[in-house]
């Protein structure tokens, strides 16, 4: 049962890595990771500030586009090359054959972002305490601790965003060629981003007619909420009570999500010919 | 029909189809495109062979038996599983039309991860991967990526691949297309040795000099229904036996004397053919000819070519 | 088909059911996303409030989506290698830095720069205007827009220091509205802040003047810490010159009074000290048209709002012409065509 399911998850993964492509983002990440502190310098004043937004931007960034990129290829490549007939001709259910890709796809990106992450982080520990030295307490920094800390944590949210966005990519290449896959997931993604600006435009007491708030209510209902991984505000801020309950709910959410979307995809692939 | 009275109470059933279809529309004349309705029953231990010109639904049937499509209508079973189950697919192989396979991965590669899916593991799995390779004739050239691959490197490994869980059943689209001759004659003898070893063969091709030797039933289909269906045998000596005389060169005279005696004269590859309606008739024109000098090289009865029931029961279409 | 229904709408079911139980955790998660104050208002927030000023921050928004930071970051540095290289002064320059506020509205320092840009920068290149009535009208108009850019981000950043910090000072030190000053000022004091906050409000009640509440105030700051000098000298210069008259007022010998100032207008006839004391003193006497005639010499020897606002204030009282200050200028003019902001 699971065992063809971790064949095809390692299939996929050892192909994901020798990608020439993918390869290329991670080098360039890291690239445009190691920059940052260059950049940094160009800021007197806000240099902690600059280094952490543009290595975690950077992060999320080049992790988003593997996301996409190879989540949208994971299963529309293998039926426009043909590579998965002779697979669903040996003994793998379609449900095992979408999880194993699915899961490949997860570890690929997922293995990714812990790369860029360990170099963010060896970065940010290497030049943070110089710099907080040089410059008197910039206003959002209270302590070095604490952003040790919220590196760490905004890296552990980019991994949580990042599966949805895998899951939606996959399921979008059950259904569709591996460039409207793409698309979709960029568009998802980036409705999803406002999620919260269509709740609101949903809600009758800020003037949405009933109509508006059924159709955009459920739009909403159904989209990703992409802003739950956004924490930016207590990560910055020590006298903000954030107590562990919060994250858990929104691994719980996430996973929850991601369960829906693959099962979507799952009904869509068992019908898809091949 | 009369296969199924034949055989199926004494042996057991590998594929049944029950007016199986997968229609894909319909052509400018309004003909329906696909599969149209196909029942047959195929016993185990037997090489079948799925004939048809390009488009009549070879690859389309044989994707339906392996539920990579849906049926339109109708119905089907493999060892009395529905279609699409996977657990049949344990004791089936696939070699598909022009096989494609993950580029990045050499020959050995490919097949440990295939038999991986089987659930097959170890020393013996790495045995069982030179076995085949050697069988295929690809065991010297196995570090070569599947990217790198001609094309008759991409259908020998495929055959492996199709063998590797030593299979009760075998689906084939194409099998000798792209190869070289002698990889045809090795590919003929790989079919025939499974036959022997008690498997079951499906075979889809339009290659029918390749299909002749080895099959032992046939299915003609034709823009999606089977047109003929029978043992070879009883494809290729016709309804009414009669008999063929066939002479050394092609010179006037002999022609001449020949068609006074037979039904029917034709050349054929440089000698004559003559045809009677029977052996007497026959034997006793061999007698007369041969005495007359000419060369007999051969008296027997009248065996048709496939090529030749195949533009038969397909006609002009 | 050969896939049977049920499996197929016992799949789409699983999904409804599964949406719907999800839907009281998500909400559950807003809700906590609200009280923790992780909800970081998008400017899409103010589009459904009617804000319109916001349209090129949303559709940025919605373009770049969750890397909002890294373009706001980017595009600050840009707007800092065009001050280095001298264009600060251009639109531009202030343009970007507005960009970088509406991209990431949380970050203090775009807002914190786009005020004292707009307020003392452009305010002081506006002189290069020759017309004099334009140039006092340019010059009010960016002081104002200094000021109202960074009431703006107060409204993202209520609960920082930094910004009520510098809307307080800018009206303290280049508006020179003592009131508005005293009042951001104190803002601050409810959260972590510098020490010198508290003089500066101190320094703006002796500006009003009130000097019991300066006092007060740099009697706090000394409480505080004993070693700081200049709350000391302060208040050593209160007693020394301003405090008997001050007294005096207060005890209704306003003619006492108005001698003792004079004896230090005398000192220094510019000072902003004696000069306020003076105009305050005829005011509490009474003698509205001396008081009058002090405020405007006051507010003429500087911008002084407080001053000029405080003349006028009289001159309507008396009946007077109220004479047009830049400032009452600019704001007729908004009245009549609402002037957009970038
Ligand atoms: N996905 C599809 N959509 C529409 N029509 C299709 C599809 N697949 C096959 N067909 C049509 O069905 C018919 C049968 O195709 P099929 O591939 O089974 O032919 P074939 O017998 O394998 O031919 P060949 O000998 O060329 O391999 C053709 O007319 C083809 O155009
Ligand atoms: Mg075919």
């Amino acid at each position: 049962m699971l065992r063809p399911i971790y064949y095809v998850a390692k299939a996929t993964f050892h192909e994901a890595w020798r990608r020439r492509f993918l390869n290329g983002i991670l080098v360039f990440a890291i690239l445009m990771i190691g920059s940052s502190r260059v950049l940094m310098y160009m800021q007197p004043g806000a240099e902690l500030r600059m280094l952490v937004d543009i290595g975690l931007g950077s992060i999320r960034f080049f992790g988003l586009l593997i996301a996409v990129f190879m989540g949208a290829r994971l299963i529309s490549d293998e039926i426009e090359k043909r590579t998965i007939h002779t697979i669903l001709a040996k003994p793998v259910s379609r449900g095992q054959f979408l999880i194993g890709k699915f899961i490949g796809g997860v570890t690929t990106v997922w293995s990714n972002i812990a790369i860029m992450g360990v170099a963010f982080y060896g970065l940010v520990r290497l030049t943070a305490p110089r710099v907080a030295a040089a410059a008197e307490g910039e206003s959002w920094v209270y302590s070095l601790d604490l952003m040790y800390g919220r590196v760490l944590g905004s890296i552990g949210l980019i991994f949580l965003e990042l599966f949805v966005v895998t899951a939606l990519a996959v399921t979008f290449s059950t259904i569709f060629s591996w460039i409207l896959a793409t698309i979709s997931t960029f568009f998802i993604y980036f409705v999803g981003q406002m999620s919260e600006f269509i709740h609101q435009l949903a809600d009758p007491e800020r003037g949405a007619t009933p109509v508006a708030a059924i159709v955009l209510g459920t739009i909403y209902r159904i989209l990703p909420h992409f802003e739950i991984f956004d924490m930016r505000e207590a990560i910055l801020d020590p006298a903000r009570p954030l107590p562990w309950e919060h994250p858990a709910k929104v691994v719980i959410q996430t996973c929850t999500y991601v369960v829906v979307v693959i099962l979507i995809g799952y009904l869509f692939f068992n019908e898809r010919e091949v | 029909m009369c296969f199924r009275i034949r055989r199926c109470c004494a042996i057991a059933t590998a594929i049944r189809t029950e007016n199986l279809a997968k229609l894909y529309g319909t052509d400018s004349e309004g003909r329906p495109v696909g599969l149209v309705g196909l029942t047959l029953e195929v016993a185990e231990g037997q090489i079948f062979g799925l004939l048809g010109p390009n488009g009549s639904g070879k690859t389309t049937t044989l994707k339906l038996l392996l539920g990579l499509i849906f049926p339109t209508s109708g119905s089907g079973e493999i060892f009395d599983l529905k279609l699409g189950s996977p657990e049949y697919k344990r004791r089936v192989g696939f070699l598909p039309e022009g096989p494609y396979f993950y580029d990045h991965l050499n020959a050995v590669e490919l097949l440990r991860f295939y038999a991986t899916l089987f659930g097959m593991s170890g020393p013996d799995l790495e045995k069982h991967i030179q076995e085949l390779l050697e069988l295929v004739g690809m065991w010297d050239r196995r570090a070569i990526r599947v990217r790198d691959y001609s094309r008759g490197m991409l259908q020998r490994v495929g055959v492996a691949q199709a063998l590797l869980n030593d299979p009760d059943l075998v689906f084939m689209d194409e099998p000798t297309a792209g190869l070289d001759p002698s990889a045809q004659i090795e590919m003929r003898n790989v079919i025939l040795r499974l036959r022997d070893e008690g498997k079951t063969v499906f075979l889809c091709s339009h290659l029918l000099k390749d299909m002749e030797p080895i099959c032992d039933t046939v299915a003609i289909l034709s823009r999606g229904t089977v047109r003929r269906l029978a043992p070879m045998s009883e494809l290729l000596s016709g309804d009414s036996p009669r008999y063929v005389l066939t002479v050394a060169g092609q010179s006037e005279q002999v022609q001449s004397r020949l068609a006074s005696l037979a039904t029917e004269v034709r050349p054929r590859e440089g000698n004559l053919e003559a045809v009677y309606e029977d052996q007497g008739a026959a034997l006793n024109a061999a007698n007369q000819i041969g005495a007359a000098g000419a060369k007999i090289l051969h008296v027997g009865p009248e065996r048709r070519t496939l090529e030749e029931v195949f533009v038969e029961v397909v006609g002009g279409e | 088909m050969s896939k049977s229904s049920f499996a197929r709408y016992g799949g789409w079911l699983m999904v409804l059911i599964l949406l719907v139980l999800l839907q009281p955790l998500s909400d559950s998660v807003n809700y906590e996303r609200l009280i923790y104050g992780l909800v970081r208002p998008m400017p899409a927030t103010r589009l459904v409030e009617k804000d319109f000023t916001v349209v090129p921050g949303v559709i940025a928004g919605a373009i770049l989506g969750g890397f909002r930071e890294i373009a706001a970051a980017m595009i600050w540095m840009k707007s800092t290698e065009l001050w280095n290289k001298g264009h600060g002064t251009e639109l531009k320059y202030l343009s970007m830095v507005r960009t970088t506020t509406l991209l990431d509205p949380h970050w203090l320092e775009p807002w914190r720069i786009a005020g004292w840009h707009l307020a003392y920068n452009m305010y002081v290149e506006a002189d290069k205007i020759p017309d004099p009535e334009l140039r006092a009208k340019r010059k009010a108009q960016y002081m104002q827009m200094g000021v109202d850019c960074l009431k703006e981000g107060i409204s993202w950043n209520p609960d920082h220091y930094d910004l009520y910090f510098e809307l307080g000072w800018t009206y303290f030190d280049k508006v020179r509205n003592y009131d508005e000053a005293s009042k951001w000022l104190s803002h601050t004091l409810q959260f972590e802040h510098p020490e010198y906050i508290e003089r500066i409000i101190a320094h703006a009640y002796e500006r009003k003047p009130e000097m019991q509440k300066a006092l007060d105030w740099y009697d706090y700051c000394i409480k505080r810490n004993p070693a700081d000098g200049t709350a000391y000298g302060a208040t050593l210069t209160i007693h020394e010159r301003y405090l008997t008259a001050w007294r005096l007022m207060e005890e209704g010998k306003y003619d006492e009074a108005i001698e003792e100032a004079n004896c230090y207008l005398a000192v220094a006839p510019n000072n902003i000290l004696p000069l306020h004391l003076k105009a305050h003193i005829y005011e509490q006497a009474g003698e509205l048209e001396k008081a009058y005639k002090w405020w405007s010499v006051a507010g003429k020897t500087a911008l002084n709002a407080h001053a000029r606002e405080r003349a006028a204030r009289l001159a309507r009282q008396l009946g007077k012409e109220v004479p047009p200050e830049p400032a009452d200028i600019m704001r007729q003019e908004q009245m009549a065509v609402p002037e957009r902001k970038f």
